[in-house]
C-alpha cells in the first residue's frame, strides 16, 4: 500500500488553494469564479483532514462538517443572486456588471 | 468516549449564558410564523414586533452584567464571557433596533417581501453577539459565516433593482474569498499547534487560550506566521481595510440604505471585536502582527480619505469615509498591543460611530428618493430650508464623524490619539492628523450642500415626505446622545480610565 506523507497532502491543498484564488481573480464568468471559491474551500478541507489524521486530534474532522454546511449555504444564496441578476441584466460576465459607478 | 464524559460536556453547556441570543432567534422565527398566521391587514405591525422584541431583550442583556458569568467560559470553551463581550452585545442590540427602524422607512417604500428583512436582521444580530464572545475557531468561523451569508441576502434584498443585485454579487464573491482565506489560515494554525513533534503542542488547537499558549512557546514558526497573516487578511476584508477595501464603495452604494448602515456599523464593529480577540491570541507574534497592522492602518487612513474626496454619491462617500474610520480604529488596535487604553479607545470610538452614523443614515433614508442607489450630494440642496430638523441632525452627525470638538466623535478620536501617542507610534499619529484634516473637507462639503444655496439650478431632488414623530424622537435622541457623549463619557469613561 502506498501511503502519502503529510507534506504531499499539504502541497496538493496549497496548489488547489492557489488555483482557486487565481480563478477568482482572473476569470470573467461568475459561475467559474464560484467554482474557484469552492476549490479554495475544498483545499482547506483537505488540509484540515490531513492535519487531523496526522496529529491524532478529531476536531479537525468535525470542523469539516461545519465548513461543508457553510459552503452549501453560501452557494445557495450566491446562485440565487446570480439567477436573479441574470433575469435583470441577461449576462453573468463580471466585466459587464458595472452599473455601480459614481 | 464513554457516557460520563459526554454528560460532563453537556453539563458545561450553560444555556443561560446565551439567553439574549436564544430570545433573538425565537423572535426571528416568531416573525415568520406571525406572517403566516396573521391576516394581511395586520402585517404592517410586524416590524413593530421585531423592534419591540429587540428592545425587550436589551434590558435582559444589561441585567447580565450583574448575573455574574462575566470572565467565565461556557460550552467547553467555545464562548468566553468578558466584560467587553457584554458591552458589544448591547452595541449589536442597539444597532439591530436602529436598523429595524430604518427598515420601516426604506424597505416599506418598496414592493418587496417585508417580514424576511427583519427576520434576517435579527438572525445576523444574534450571530454578531455570539461572534463577540467566541473563544474557539469553529465558533468564530460559523458565527462569522452566519453574519456574512445573512448580509449576502440583505445587500441584494431589493430584488427588482439590478444595482442591489450587482452589489450583492460583488459582496458574495469578495465575502466568500475572504472567508476562504481566513479558513486556510485557521487550518494552518490548527495543524501546526497540534503537531506532536513541537513543544507545547495541544489537542484542542482551535481554542484561543490553548493556541496562545502554543504560540508563545513557538514564537517564530514559519507555517504559524503564514496562518496568522492569512487570518488577519481574512478579517481585514470584513472591516474594509486597505488593500482589501475594493468592495466597499460599490456594495455600500447598491445595498438598501438600512443595510448600508448595518454594514457600516454592525459588520465593522464585529470585525474589530474579532480583530481585538485575535490580536490578544497572537500576542506572541507581535513582531509580525504589529508591522502588518501598522502599514495597514496608515494605508487605510490615507486611501479612505483621499478616495472619499472625489465622491458625489453620498452612499459611496459614507462608505469610503467608513474605510478611513476603520483606519482610525486600526490605530487603536495597533496601540492596544502595548497600551491598554487602546482597547477602551476602540470600544468608545465604536459607540460614538454608532450614534453619529445612524443619525446620518436616518437623514439619508428620508432624503433618498425612489431609487435607493442614486443619492447624490445635490439632492441635499435646500434641506435646511425645507426640513430644518433633518438638516440639524445631519450637521451634528457629520460633525461628529469629522471629529469637531464638543461632539462624541472628537472624544473618540482623542482617546485613540492619546493611546497612539503613549504607544509611541508618532508616524501613524501624523498620518491620522492628515486624515482628519482631509475628512473635514468632504464632510463639510456635504453640510454645505444641505445648508447653503447653490448657484447652479440643481436637478430636481426627490420629494421629501414629512418625518413621523417616532423617527423624529429617535433621530433627536441620536443627535443629543452624540452631543452628550462628547461632554460626559459616564460609565464608559470610567471604564476607559480604569483600565
Amino acid at each position: 500500500m502506498i501511503s502519502a506523507s503529510l507534506h504531499t497532502y499539504l502541497a496538493l491543498s496549497g496548489l488547489l488553494f492557489v488555483i482557486g484564488f487565481f480563478g477568482v481573480l482572473l476569470r470573467r464568468n461568475t459561475l467559474v469564479v464560484f467554482m474557484g471559491l469552492e476549490l479554495m474551500l475544498v483545499a482547506s478541507t483537505l488540509a484540515l483532514v490531513a492535519f487531523s489524521r496526522y496529529n491524532g486530534t478529531p476536531d479537525g474532522n468535525i470542523f469539516v462538517f461545519f465548513i461543508l454546511t457553510v459552503a452549501a449555504a453560501e452557494v445557495a444564496v450566491g446562485l440565487a443572486i446570480i439567477v436573479a441578476l441574470f433575469r435583470q441584466r441577461h449576462t453573468v460576465q463580471v466585466d459587464q456588471l458595472n452599473s455601480l459607478k459614481h | 468516549m464513554d457516557v460520563t464524559a459526554l454528560q460532563a460536556i453537556a453539563a458545561n453547556n450553560d444555556w443561560m449564558t446565551i439567553f439574549p441570543e436564544l430570545l433573538l432567534g425565537c423572535v426571528a422565527l416568531a416573525l415568520l410564523v406571525l406572517e403566516i398566521v396573521l391576516p394581511k391587514r395586520l402585517h404592517a405591525s410586524l416590524p413593530g414586533v421585531a423592534l419591540f422584541g429587540v428592545l425587550a431583550i436589551l434590558p435582559s442583556q444589561v441585567m447580565s452584567f450583574w448575573v455574574g458569568y462575566i470572565d467565565g467560559d461556557s460550552f467547553n470553551g467555545l464562548l468566553h464571557h468578558s466584560y467587553e463581550g457584554q458591552v458589544m452585545r448591547v452595541f449589536f442590540l442597539l444597532t439591530a433596533a436602529l436598523v429595524c427602524l430604518l427598515g420601516t422607512i426604506t424597505v416599506a417604500r418598496r414592493k418587496v417581501a417585508q417580514t424576511e428583512f427583519y427576520h434576517t436582521v435579527l438572525i445576523v444580530t444574534a450571530a454578531m453577539m455570539l461572534l463577540a464572545q467566541s473563544n474557539h475557531f469553529v465558533m468564530l468561523f460559523v458565527a462569522l459565516e452566519t453574519v456574512t451569508v445573512g448580509f449576502y441576502i440583505l445587500v441584494s434584498y431589493f430584488r427588482g433593482s439590478a444595482r442591489s443585485l450587482e452589489a450583492g454579487l460583488k459582496y458574495v464573491i469578495m465575502g466568500a474569498l475572504s472567508s476562504a482565506i481566513l479558513l486556510f489560515g485557521i487550518v494552518l494554525l490548527y495543524g501546526v499547534a497540534g503537531n506532536p513533534s513541537l513543544p507545547a503542542h495541544t489537542t484542542a488547537a482551535m481554542n484561543f487560550d490553548e493556541l496562545a499558549a502554543f504560540l508563545s512557546a513557538n514564537p517564530h514558526h514559519f507555517l504559524a506566521s503564514v496562518g496568522i497573516v492569512l487570518v488577519l487578511a481574512g478579517v481585514a476584508f470584513k472591516i474594509g481595510a486597505f488593500p482589501f477595501q475594493i468592495w466597499v464603495p460599490d456594495v455600500y452604494q447598491g445595498a438598501p440604505t438600512p443595510v448600508t448602515a448595518f454594514l457600516a456599523v454592525g459588520s465593522k464593529a464585529a470585525g474589530f471585536v474579532v480583530l481585538l480577540t485575535l490580536a490578544r491570541t497572537f500576542a506572541a507574534y507581535v513582531w509580525l502582527t504589529l508591522p502588518v497592522l501598522t502599514v495597514m492602518a496608515a494605508a487605510t487612513l490615507l486611501f479612505g480619505n483621499l478616495a472619499a474626496l472625489t465622491q458625489h454619491n453620498v452612499k459611496r462617500l459614507i462608505g469610503l469615509s467608513g474605510v478611513s474610520h476603520a483606519g482610525f480604529l486600526l490605530l487603536g488596535v495597533v496601540s492596544a498591543a502595548t497600551v491598554p487604553l487602546g482597547y477602551g479607545a476602540v470600544y468608545f470610538y465604536l459607540f460614538a460611530y454608532l450614534l453619529a452614523s445612524f443619525a446620518v443614515f436616518g437623514v439619508m433614508a428620508h432624503v433618498g428618493g425612489p431609487d435607493d442607489a442614486d443619492q447624490e450630494l445635490t439632492h441635499y440642496a435646500g434641506l435646511a430650508k425645507e426640513r430644518p430638523f433633518l438638516a440639524l441632525v445631519l450637521a451634528v452627525g457629520l460633525g461628529s464623524l469629522a471629529g469637531i470638538p464638543p461632539l462624541a466623535g472628537f472624544m473618540g478620536k482623542l482617546f485613540i490619539f492619546i493611546a497612539t501617542f503613549r504607544a509611541g507610534h508618532y508616524g501613524l499619529l501624523a498620518v491620522a492628523v492628515i486624515g482628519v484634516v482631509i475628512s473635514i473637507y468632504y464632510y463639510f462639503g456635504w453640510i454645505r450642500a444641505a445648508f447653503f444655496a447653490d448657484w447652479n439650478p440643481a436637478p430636481a431632488a426627490p420629494a421629501r415626505p414629512p418625518v413621523d414623530l417616532a423617527t423624529r424622537v429617535v433621530l433627536g435622541l441620536l443627535a443629543a446622545g452624540t452631543v452628550a457623549l462628547g461632554f460626559y463619557q459616564g460609565p464608559l469613561g470610567g471604564w476607559l480610565s480604569g483600565r
